[in-house]
C-alpha cells in the first residue's frame, strides 16, 4: 500500500451569520447617534446614568427614565494599545481602544481614541468625540469617528462615581 | 422597536497537523479513507495519540470507506451546509474500526429514511484539496 504524501496544514474557519438586536432600550442610544446625541437614560431607583443605557437599570431592575442628552465630553477609564493585524482590521496598528466614562454618566462606551500616539494615551485622559459626516450618520457607534483628546487628567481616577453611588433603590 | 443589523464573524486561520492527520486528508484528496492502528483498534479518523493511554499511535491501514450510523441528529440546511436539502449529522462506525466519524448522512432530505444501523458509504466531491469536506457526505448503502 502506498500512503499519499501527508498534508501540512488544513484550514480551520469559524465563520457565522447572525443577527444582532439591539433591544429597544440601546435602541434609543443608537438613534441618537445617528442625530449626533449622546443619549443617557437615569434609574429611578438607584439614580445610576447609563450612556448606552439599556431598558432596565442592571443594579435594581427598574425600568430606566426618559433619555436626555450628555454634552459628550469624557474620560478614558481603561484602554488597550492593538498592535497585533489581523484580517479585517480597519486601522493599522498600533492604535487605541478604549473604555470611555461620557461626563454625567457612571458606565462606558467602548470606541478607538486617535490623534494622540498611543504611548501618550493614560486613564483619566479627557476626551471628546469626533462626528463622521451627515452622509454616513447611522444608527451605530460608527457615527462617532473616534475620540480624541480635549486635555491632561483633570481628577483622581481612583474617585470613579459609581463607586459613590449608594447600591439599591432609593425609598429602601 | 429594537433595531437589528445583520453580522458577520469570520476567524479564517489554518491550523498545521501531525503526520498522520495530515495523511490522512492527504487520502481524502485521493478519494482514499485512513484509520490507525491503536492498542485498543483501527481508529478513523485517525489521531496522533491515542486518547485513552497517550500513547503514540502505530501505522495507517486503508479502509473501505463504508461504515454504520450509530447516532444522529436531523437538522434543517443553511448556507453553507454539505448538502442543499434537509440532512443528519451523524456519528458514522467504519467497518474495522473503533469509535465513529462524524459527517453529514444525506438520505434525500426525507428524515424517514434515517436511523441508528443504517449502512452508509462515502460520496466524494470531483474537486477534492485534501481536506475533510473532500468527503462530501455518506449516503445509505443500496440493499
Amino acid at each position: 500500500m502506498t500512503l499519499p504524501e501527508p498534508v501540512e496544514t488544513t484550514s480551520s474557519p469559524l465563520y457565522m451569520n447572525y443577527t444582532y438586536v439591539a433591544g429597544t432600550g440601546r435602541s434609543v442610544f443608537l438613534r441618537g447617534l445617528n442625530e449626533r446625541r449622546l443619549l443617557a437614560r437615569h434609574c429611578p431607583g438607584c439614580s445610576l446614568v447609563y450612556a448606552p443605557a439599556p431598558e432596565f437599570c442592571s443594579r435594581c431592575l427598574r425600568p430606566v427614565g426618559p433619555p436626555f442628552e450628555l454634552p459628550g465630553t469624557g474620560e478614558v477609564s481603561t484602554f488597550c494599545v492593538v498592535n497585533f493585524p489581523f484580517p479585517g482590521q480597519v486601522y493599522e496598528p498600533p492604535y487605541v481602544v478604549a473604555h470611555i466614562m461620557l461626563d454625567g454618566a457612571h458606565n462606558r462606551l467602548m470606541h478607538l481614541v486617535r490623534e494622540v500616539a498611543p504611548e501618550e494615551v493614560t486613564i483619566g485622559l479627557r476626551v471628546e468625540p469626533v462626528w463622521v459626516d451627515d452622509d454616513e450618520l447611522d444608527t451605530s457607534t460608527t457615527s462617532i469617528r473616534y475620540f480624541r483628546p480635549i486635555g491632561r487628567p483633570t481628577r483622581d481616577v481612583a474617585a470613579v462615581p459609581y463607586a459613590q453611588t449608594p447600591i439599591g433603590p432609593a425609598d429602601a | 422597536m429594537s433595531l437589528s443589523a445583520p453580522y458577520t464573524i469570520e476567524f479564517p486561520f489554518r491550523r498545521t497537523v501531525g503526520p498522520k492527520i495530515g495523511t490522512f486528508l492527504a487520502g481524502l484528496r485521493e478519494a482514499r479513507l485512513f484509520g490507525v492502528r491503536t492498542a485498543r483498534g483501527v481508529l478513523c479518523p485517525p489521531l496522533e495519540f491515542d486518547p485513552v493511554d497517550g500513547a503514540a499511535t502505530g501505522e495507517l491501514v486503508e479502509l473501505e470507506p463504508v461504515g454504520t450510523v450509530t447516532t444522529w441528529t436531523w437538522v434543517p440546511a443553511r448556507p453553507g451546509d454539505p448538502v442543499a436539502h434537509d440532512f443528519a449529522w451523524a456519528l458514522i462506525a467504519i467497518d474495522g474500526t473503533v469509535g465513529a466519524l462524524f459527517h453529514c448522512v444525506d438520505v434525500g432530505g426525507d428524515q424517514d429514511q434515517i436511523k441508528t444501523g443504517l449502512r452508509v458509504r462515502a460520496k466524494w466531491r470531483p474537486d477534492r484539496s485534501g481536506d475533510l469536506r473532500d468527503l462530501w457526505c455518506f449516503e445509505a448503502e443500496a440493499p
